[in-house]
């Protein structure tokens, strides 16, 4: 019973490192744009939950009536008017990828030092829906519920919409060669921007939700950025349940290991884990062919 | 003696005939220029906003509306000016601006960064400058040795071994009461201060016949801790001790009461006393066990809590309160001293007594004597419970109510 426990809510934590990841999915693997200000929409949308509690002690999920829309139109008008010019000028894709690199990890300062002036750097947290439910007969607080349950409908949504709709095949033809995409017809600006902008909603929404359980900080959006990198290069760049696979076998691992090992090793064995997927598919678990 | 120090002291000799009592010579500084590399990004910023950069600016604005520190030299008040970098929570990069400060900028007094070890990579720097520092956020059992080549580096902080003993004596205590069986569980971050809390509780534990029947490590930043508590609550301990950081505190908190983890005594470290644990908690704050802990009715206190609440608007915790403290330290020091002389300002700190809304500071050794160890939220508020007869001490409340 206690393992099947400790699995349970190994795979509940996994599934908030693939809510985590998939925004980023979005517009990496899609938009093809490396953004490492992705961590501080998910920090704005943690910032948005806290203050509908401290201010107004409202539900922190409504948060996102404001955060989602917000990071919407800051992604797109981040992609349409930073990174688009770079797409126009750069003479290929390895040069366009140093300097969207530079351009976000710039905008990652300015966010954040923007937040530690107008809200201050300390430790934030709240409590909300910190109470256990039974699944299957074990253990696991609502709120990790919560956000799991989110990964898997986000996930699949996502899925579904890149793989049965048209506007999904274009992007999914963007993802794979941008100017062969062009030549049939497909607006690329248009369906990247979108996809970006939708990366940048994700990101708060799983601010939001990962906000509820676990404290945060201004300066905390970079350590998720690179949680989020990890599971997509893990998963496969582009791939949405690969990516939530990803972090599942992440949060399972965790899990496992610190309950037979040591939990003092959890971190290590999750890099190993990277190291050897890494190591035997350096494309990730679920890449295309 | 060699020309330039007879030069020196011919034109001291001419101008001491030639002038009055009061050094007139001498132009009054306009302010008094302090210095100071805190992280205010990356990973250490929101401890160091809390507990350390808050602080600083309380008290630049406390003295200040008060007219300034008083320079007796001079007969009049100075006002104080700051100097700030941000250190990026970086060890080589706070190294690096404070010699900046030093050198460069030239400032008069020089104040810590945050963190044991930004604190321990200052240190040597500040020392070598001879700039009399407080380092209240240092914590760690080399310490002891490091005062010692260190003369102008102060510890006010209870250091670890000092920190984990009352505990073991409070065990041994409701042992002998039979109010406990004596088993305990006990975790901590994978990080230097957590390790050497860690440590030095086991070995408290030992010498107090107390038994250790969960004792694991989990690494900073971790994310689900209801694993340990699970297996820590299956040992059936009397006492949970967590020597954690604030994320993990928050987590061990939250998560206990997921998994219905109630045992009689329950402990975390830092972070504890921040206000968002209780702003988190609510009511179900009473009973958890801290380290630190203050005098919460220390003259002066009132007031500071005061005007903290005006200029942030939250509550302060028990480790700001220590800190503005060792700033008020520095403020007397140079007050008594009368003038910018930090060789008379460091005698003044190592044998003076200072009264500050933390209580009254004194040193040995540059440590200070007999520092809060152990406190507990009470009543909504956190009151110091160890050690044992210091002004204002709260007995234990125990057992700890359920969450």
């Amino acid at each position: 019973m206690f393992l099947f426990e400790v699995v349970l809510n190994g795979l509940v934590l996994g599934g908030m490192y693939g809510l985590v990841a998939l925004g980023l999915n979005l517009q990496y693997g899609v938009a093809r744009m490396m953004n490492l200000s992705y961590g501080e929409f998910f920090m704005g949308g943690a910032f948005a939950a806290f203050w509908m509690v401290a201010l107004w002690k409202l539900d922190p999920l409504l948060g996102m009536i404001l955060s989602v829309p917000v990071s919407f139109v800051a992604n797109w008008v981040i992609y349409r008017f930073l990174l688009l010019p770079l797409i126009r000028r750069s003479p290929d894709q390895d040069a366009l990828d140093a300097e969207v690199i530079l351009v976000t990890f710039g905008l990652l300062f300015v966010f954040q030092g923007l937040a530690i002036v107008n809200w201050g750097g300390e430790y934030r947290s709240y409590s909300f829906l910190a109470v256990p439910v039974k699944v299957l007969g074990a253990e696991v607080a609502l709120n990790r519920l919560l956000a799991f349950l989110a990964a898997c409908v986000l996930a699949g949504t996502l899925f579904v919409v890149l793989s049965m709709t048209r506007a999904g095949s274009a992007l999914r033809a963007i993802a794979i060669d941008p100017i062969a995409a062009r030549l049939v017809g497909v607006d690329v600006q248009k369906l990247s921007a979108l996809a970006f902008a939708t990366g940048g909603a994700l990101a708060a929404i799983s601010g939001t939700l990962v906000s509820t359980f676990i404290s945060f900080s201004a300066s905390i959006g970079v350590v998720y950025t690179l949680k989020a990198l990890i599971v997509i290069i893990m998963g496969g760049v582009g791939r949405m349940m690969g990516c939530l696979a990803a972090g599942l076998l992440l949060g399972l691992a965790e899990a496992l290991g610190g309950y037979l090992v040591d939990p003092g090793l959890t971190l290590a064995i999750n890099f190993a884990l990277f190291l050897i997927v890494l190591l035997v598919r350096p494309t990730g678990l679920f890449a295309r062919g | 003696m060699n020309r330039r120090t007879f030069v020196k002291g011919g034109v001291a000799a001419v101008g001491a005939a030639a002038l009055p009592r009061k050094a007139r010579g001498q132009t009054v500084p306009k302010a008094i220029r302090i210095g100071y590399a805190i992280s205010l990004s990356g990973p250490f910023a929101p401890g160091a906003q809390s507990t350390s950069w808050s602080q600083y600016k309380l008290w630049a604005k406390d003295v200040n509306d008060a007219g300034g520190i008083a320079l007796k030299k001079f007969d009049r008040k100075v006002p104080v000016e700051l100097i700030e970098y941000d250190d990026r929570s970086q060890p080589d990069e706070v190294i690096r601006l404070v010699e900046r400060l030093i050198l460069q900028d030239t400032v008069d007094l020089v104040l810590p960064p945050w963190g044991t070890h930004m604190n321990l990579a200052v240190a040597p720097v500040t020392n070598k400058h001879e700039y009399p520092v407080l380092f209240f956020t240092a914590t760690a059992l080399r310490i002891r040795e490091l005062a010692k080549r260190w003369p102008y580096a102060f510890f006010p902080l209870a250091q670890p071994d000092d920190s984990a003993a009352p505990l073991g004596t409070m065990l041994a205590g409701l042992k002998s009461q039979g109010k406990i069986k004596g088993r305990v569980a006990a975790v901590h971050v994978a990080e230097q201060t957590g390790v050497e809390l860690h440590t030095s509780f086991v070995e408290a534990c030992k010498k107090n016949g107390i038994e250790v029947v969960y004792s694991k490590s989990y690494p900073l930043g971790v994310s689900d801790l209801s694993p340990v508590l699970r297996e820590a609550m299956q040992t059936q301990p009397d006492g949970f001790f967590a020597f954690s950081y604030p994320t993990d505190t928050f987590m061990l908190a939250e998560q206990s009461q997921v998994v219905g983890f109630n045992p009689a005594i329950y402990y975390s470290a830092v972070g504890t006393p921040f206000p968002v644990f209780k702003t988190k908690l609510g009511d179900k704050v009473n009973g958890v066990l801290l380290w630190g802990g203050l005098d919460h009715k220390a003259p002066g206190l009132a007031e500071y809590r005061q005007r903290h609440r005006a200029m942030y608007s939250r509550d302060t915790e028990s480790g700001a309160v220590g800190m503005y403290a060792t700033v008020q330290t520095l403020q007397q020091a140079v007050e008594r001293v009368g003038e910018i002389d930090r060789r008379k300002i460091r005698e003044e700190i190592a044998t003076g007594t200072f009264p500050t809304i933390f209580g009254a500071l004194k040193f040995k050794d540059q440590l200070l004597i007999d520092p809060w160890t152990v406190g507990q939220w009470q009543n909504g508020e956190v009151v110091g419970v160890y050690p044992a007869q210091k002004p204002n001490e709260q007995p234990l409340l125990f057992p700890k109510p359920k969450w």
